[in-house]
């Protein structure tokens, strides 16, 4: 007997707006089926639209957590088309900033996965130490999230002697606990019993549906846009690509944790040595006809923008192909003969940014079923009638004790 | 392997199928085929030079035709390859036959160009809501969202 089972789109187990559909045989999935547009905003209309300049802002709003991986992939791009040389050093502080991006996306995600396994106290530990990655980024760019470093020639901030030492004193504690949770990870029976097997993807399978980023990786295919095709300082900063053969959800984890410690590497390696020198460059407005295809490496894959330029100062056509897209395909292969327990923990291991995925603003009525478009003020009328309906009495209620 | 080298064995290897192969930037060649031969233009690639990942397909309104790009790469080089296709019968193959990876691509081309994607094995949506009207493609340069005016309650 079969059943088909919906998921989401607003589900505890989900963190985003994504719909899942699935065909059970008892507790074992069979087929699924994924259902995407829920926080679709219409960016690549709208970059059409905007200036060069202003769509660096734009496209950092993608997403959250990779915000610098889209201002770099794209101002990268358009470098290239206004055949502008950006200042040496203000690439090595983008690769620092892109480099501790990707150690706070690898700690949320960790944490992430620990919940998903059961293992909350792991998840407490990895998103305190977030915490100081969170720090640093703020001290350099006065932001934690849309650091809006990124300008066209260079970096908006410099970097002094001070948050150079602070950074580094800052990273001993990271490196120190991050050994700890490789050890714990590696000794914890449980931990390991959960995650091994889960979520399986062979490597042909791998290289057969386009997956990218540690999902790749830890099928054993060594792709990484850093290596293969190296962008800003990438070609001066001595790593090692980081692979897993085990093809399943601890591979994933294990990618992660290695790729971690060869961040710390790359940013002790950044800041000693850091050229001095101008970290900006004058940038044109216009940008002369043509077309680039930039790539770049976020903390979850391959991030892809294609830039058409047409002579004025807006661009042509801007499209974005996050990582998340890339690995949905693969992740209806991982879901199929796996357990209903398991689709947090697969969906999860993809690291997957749903908002990042999906690029109009419309409302549908859930019973009606009719979409109609409403204003700010529309909305908040809608909201402040709402609320007057509200009981206030329970509002006022004496606390008990 | 260079850029040289790869385009040297594109034009040997497919001869009359390439239209046009340039390197245009380090480790970027843009090639440029008829949509008849696309298959067995990504075939071959695939073959000669393992470039079985599909990283996207953009689609671009040049106002009479589309143009449709397929971005492979393998791990030295990257290859655009073009195709182009008029704006009253805008039609492309599926590629889904040799890399089954690009499905989701396809179908965002349908949504947003109002390509037709012959022998898509799934055909559905992807992006757009259940009750987008037919016929109304977003990232066609003629299509514009107009907003209605908004009025501020109290407001002049």
């Amino acid at each position: 007997m079969e059943y088909k089972v919906a998921l989401g789109p607003q589900h505890p187990a989900l963190h985003e707006a994504v719909s899942l559909r699935m065909t059970l045989d008892g507790e074992i999935i069979r087929d699924a089926d994924l259902k995407l547009g829920y926080s679709h905003r219409g960016i690549e209309k709208l970059a059409e639209e905007r200036s060069f300049i202003q769509n660096i802002y734009l496209t950092e709003r993608i997403c959250g957590i990779c915000s610098h991986s889209h201002t770099t992939c794209f101002t990268q791009g358009v470098e290239q088309l206004m055949e502008l040389v950006p200042a040496r050093r203000g690439l090595y502080i983008r690769t620092l900033i892109a480099e501790l991006e990707r150690v706070h996306s690898h700690l949320l995600w960790l944490g992430v996965a620990g919940q998903e396994a059961g293992f909350e106290s792991f998840f407490m530990y990895t998103w305190r130490d977030r915490e100081v990655v969170l720090d640093i980024l703020e001290w350099i760019s006065g932001n934690r999230v849309h650091y809006a470093m990124n300008t066209f020639g260079g970096v908006r901030r410099d970097i002094d002697e001070l948050q150079k030492k602070k950074i580094l004193d800052n990273l001993g504690l990271l490196r120190q606990r991050t050994d700890y949770y490789l050890n714990l990870a590696a000794s914890e029976p449980t931990f390991i019993g959960r995650l091994a097997g889960v979520g399986k993807l062979s490597k042909e399978q791998a290289i057969a549906l386009c997956a990218v980023g540690p999902t790749l990786r830890a099928s054993g295919v060594p792709m990484d846009v850093r290596k293969d095709d190296p962008y800003a300082v990438y070609d001066e900063i001595p790593f090692e690509v980081c692979t897993a053969d085990s093809c399943d959800v601890l591979g994933r984890a294990v990618v992660r944790v290695k790729e971690l410690i060869q961040s710390y590497n790359m940013i002790e390696f950044i800041l000693q040595n850091l050229p001095e020198g101008p970290f900006k460059v004058k940038a044109p407005r216009k940008v002369k006809p043509n077309e680039v295809y930039s790539r770049y490496e976020a903390p979850r894959g391959e991030n892809v923008h294609y830039i058409k330029s047409n002579g004025s100062d807006k661009p042509e056509r801007l499209k974005v192909r996050a990582p998340t897209l890339a690995n949905y395909p693969a992740t209806i292969a991982m879901l199929k003969s796996g357990f209903i327990a398991d689709i947090p923990l697969i969906f999860a291991a993809i690291d997957p940014c749903i908002c990042c995925a999906e690029r109009l603003v419309q409302l549908d009525n859930p019973r009606s079923g009719e979409s109609q478009v409403l204003s700010f003020s529309q909305l908040r009328s809608m909201a402040n009638a709402h609320y007057k309906k509200i009981d206030l009495t329970k509002k006022e209620a004496a606390w008990p004790f | 392997m260079n850029n040289e080298e790869i385009i040297a064995k594109i034009n040997s290897g497919l001869k009359d199928m390439v239209q046009e192969a340039v390197a245009a930037a380090p480790r970027r060649i843009n090639v440029k085929v008829d949509r008849n031969h696309l298959l067995a233009v990504l075939a071959y690639l695939k073959d000669q030079f393992h470039m079985a990942h599909l990283a996207t397909i953009s689609g671009v309104d040049l106002g009479a035709s589309f143009e449709v790009i397929y971005h492979l790469s393998n791990d030295v080089v990257t290859v655009n390859v073009r195709i182009l296709t008029p704006r009253q019968e805008p039609k492309i193959p599926s590629i889904c036959s040799l890399i089954p990876g690009a499905i989701l691509y396809e179908r965002e081309l349908q949504d947003m160009f109002g390509m037709v994607v012959e022998n898509i094995p799934d055909p559905r949506r992807l992006l757009l809501c259940d009750d987008w009207p037919e016929g109304q493609f977003p990232l066609r340069k003629d299509w514009k969202f107009e907003r209605p005016a908004e009025i501020i309650p109290g407001g002049k």
